[in-house]
């Protein structure tokens, strides 16, 4: 009876946030409105997010970009709660990534999407069979996929980090863990099964290596912005420290970067680049997996102008590396 | 258009924080600001170079303040730390670390290179969550009285021009090359995600 009564009374909140968030003129209101709500239906009752899902997704016409930001936030955390609202909500996202009026919609659909796309497939793996809404969904999220790696090539900046931040998603959700990888959480082609008909694992896997070289190629362009360049440079790291047996391409790739640095780059962006690099190589260093490659890393860590103390310090402890030889 | 959220930060070794002082330039104006120092521990001058006060983060201002009106009032009045922890102390409790808040920001600004690398080192070691970016960068600001004002103002007038942008990703290249010439100081930045 208690529960009921809690119940009810989270109900009525929400109906009446929501109603009065359709009332209102201030657009800052209108987003506290939505985040209570949220808040109130994921992590007090989240039997209620069945009720309430279209009424809040309905926002997401709202002329006020955060409050479409907003939206976007309840659509995420809805799936994460419950993998059912995934299909209910597909559609939405597919829209909410062509929004027209406002790029920062447009970059937080990405992240979303991102989420939701590692989500569905941890989904599609679990499940003791897949209907034909998963499927549905499942193919549409592959389409934003194959919309969002295009993004690299976007006119706007902000959207090309996402892009690749995305990228740097697919390849670790689509790739297996390998020994010697950073330890992570996270879900990976390991979770899923060789019968899964929809998501192969062996085409997922494909895909990973395409998307990745994509990386590699955007990494290399003659004319990409300083901010896309070091970020581009932090996601082929992360994925070298996840996935070894990528290490020798990306430092191939840190190679020619720091050989051949984009002409467009003014003087202070290349000192941050060359920083950037340094940490990276530094992080990559203390890898034991990136042993074969001590030498390379070293020679361009001495051009960075990292000192031996600091490259002594990065070095991993001679017993791992010893183990690492046998 | 949401309000930026801004964070200064600077190193626990004087809290005669150039970052502190960039605050009531920025209250003024529409952007949230915090501070932070990204140290081990907060360290005050002392009474030689060799000897400084130092304290665990979680200590207050006014603890500090008190402590040191103790140890030694007239050389504290006289170096200007005394007045600076009043101002502190009226601004927010305590000196707060940077490692240790799980607030989400748009941009981080450090006074100091050094700064700067700790905060890279910091987002480097974390594993990104939900990959928002946040925007770090470091304008080198001398840790002197004089240094401080004018750093405030340059900090403050960056900040404005952050907070105009409709589009900071966009923008944010173009800004800090302005600002540079402007300014005459190089920048440093770099992007990193939450």
């Amino acid at each position: 009876m208690a529960a009921m009564e809690v119940g009810n009374d989270v109900q009525e909140q929400c109906v009446e946030l929501l109603n009065e968030a359709a009332l209102l003129t201030d657009d800052v209101k209108k987003v506290a409105n939505l985040k209570k709500v949220q808040e109130l239906i994921i992590h007090q009752d989240p039997a209620l997010l069945d009720n309430f899902l279209d009424e809040v997704v309905a926002f997401q016409s709202d002329t006020n970009a955060e409050v479409r930001r907003a939206v976007l936030g309840f659509i995420e955390e809805a799936c994460r709660k419950d993998h059912e609202m995934v299909p209910k909500v597909v559609a939405n996202l597919s829209l909410l990534l062509q929004d027209s009026f406002s790029v920062a919609v447009v970059k937080r659909t990405i992240q979303a999407i991102g989420n939701i796309y590692k989500i569905t497939l941890q989904w599609l793996s679990q499940a003791r069979s897949v209907t034909d809404l998963m499927d549905s969904a499942w193919s549409m999220l592959g389409q934003m996929k194959r919309q969002i790696i295009s993004y690299v090539d976007h006119d706007n900046d902000g959207v090309r980090t996402m892009a690749v931040k995305f990228m740097e998603m697919v390849v670790l959700l689509q790739t297996y863990s390998e020994p010697g990888s950073l330890k992570r959480q996270e879900f990976c082609l390991d979770g899923v099964p060789m019968t899964l008909k929809i998501a192969r694992p062996r085409k997922l896997e494909e895909e990973a290596r395409t998307v990745f070289a994509e990386m590699i190629k955007f990494h290399g362009s003659p004319h990409i912005s300083s901010v896309n360049l070091m970020a581009c440079m932090g996601s082929l790291t992360l994925i070298a420290r996840c996935r070894p047996s990528f290490i020798g391409q990306v430092i191939s790739a840190l190679e020619s970067l720091h050989a051949n640095l984009p002409p467009t780059l003014s003087k202070s962006q290349v000192n941050s680049v060359r920083k950037h690099m340094k940490m990276q190589l530094l992080n990559l260093l203390k890898h034991p997996a990136s042993y074969d490659s001590h030498r390379n890393i070293c020679t361009l860590l001495t051009d960075l102008g990292a000192s031996q103390s600091e490259v002594a310090r990065a070095m991993p402890p001679v017993e791992e590396l010893r183990k690492r030889q046998r | 258009r949401r309000p930026r959220d801004v964070i200064t930060v600077q190193l626990s070794r004087v809290v005669q924080s150039r970052a502190l002082r960039a605050h009531p330039v920025h209250g003024k104006k529409s952007f949230t600001v915090q501070s932070f120092g990204t140290g081990d521990k907060v360290k005050l001058p002392g009474s030689a170079p060799n000897k400084p006060n130092i304290y665990d983060f979680g200590t207050t201002y006014e603890h500090i303040y008190r402590d040191l009106q103790e140890k030694d009032r007239s050389l504290y009045t006289q170096n200007g730390l005394l007045h600076m922890l009043d101002r502190n102390r009226r601004i927010k409790p305590g000196p707060q670390r940077l490692q240790e808040c799980s607030d989400k920001f748009d941009v981080v600004i450090s006074c100091e290179e050094r700064v700067y690398d700790q905060i890279l080192e910091m987002f480097e070691s974390r594993e990104p969550v939900d990959n928002t970016p946040v925007h770090v960068i470091n304008i080198d600001i001398q840790d002197n009285h004089e240094e401080a004002t004018i750093g405030a103002f340059l900090i403050c007038d960056l900040c404005t021009q952050l907070e105009d942008s409709q589009d900071l990703e966009d923008d944010i290249d173009e800004l800090l090359q302005e600002f540079e010439s402007k300014a005459k100081r190089q920048v440093l930045h770099c992007v990193q995600f939450y």
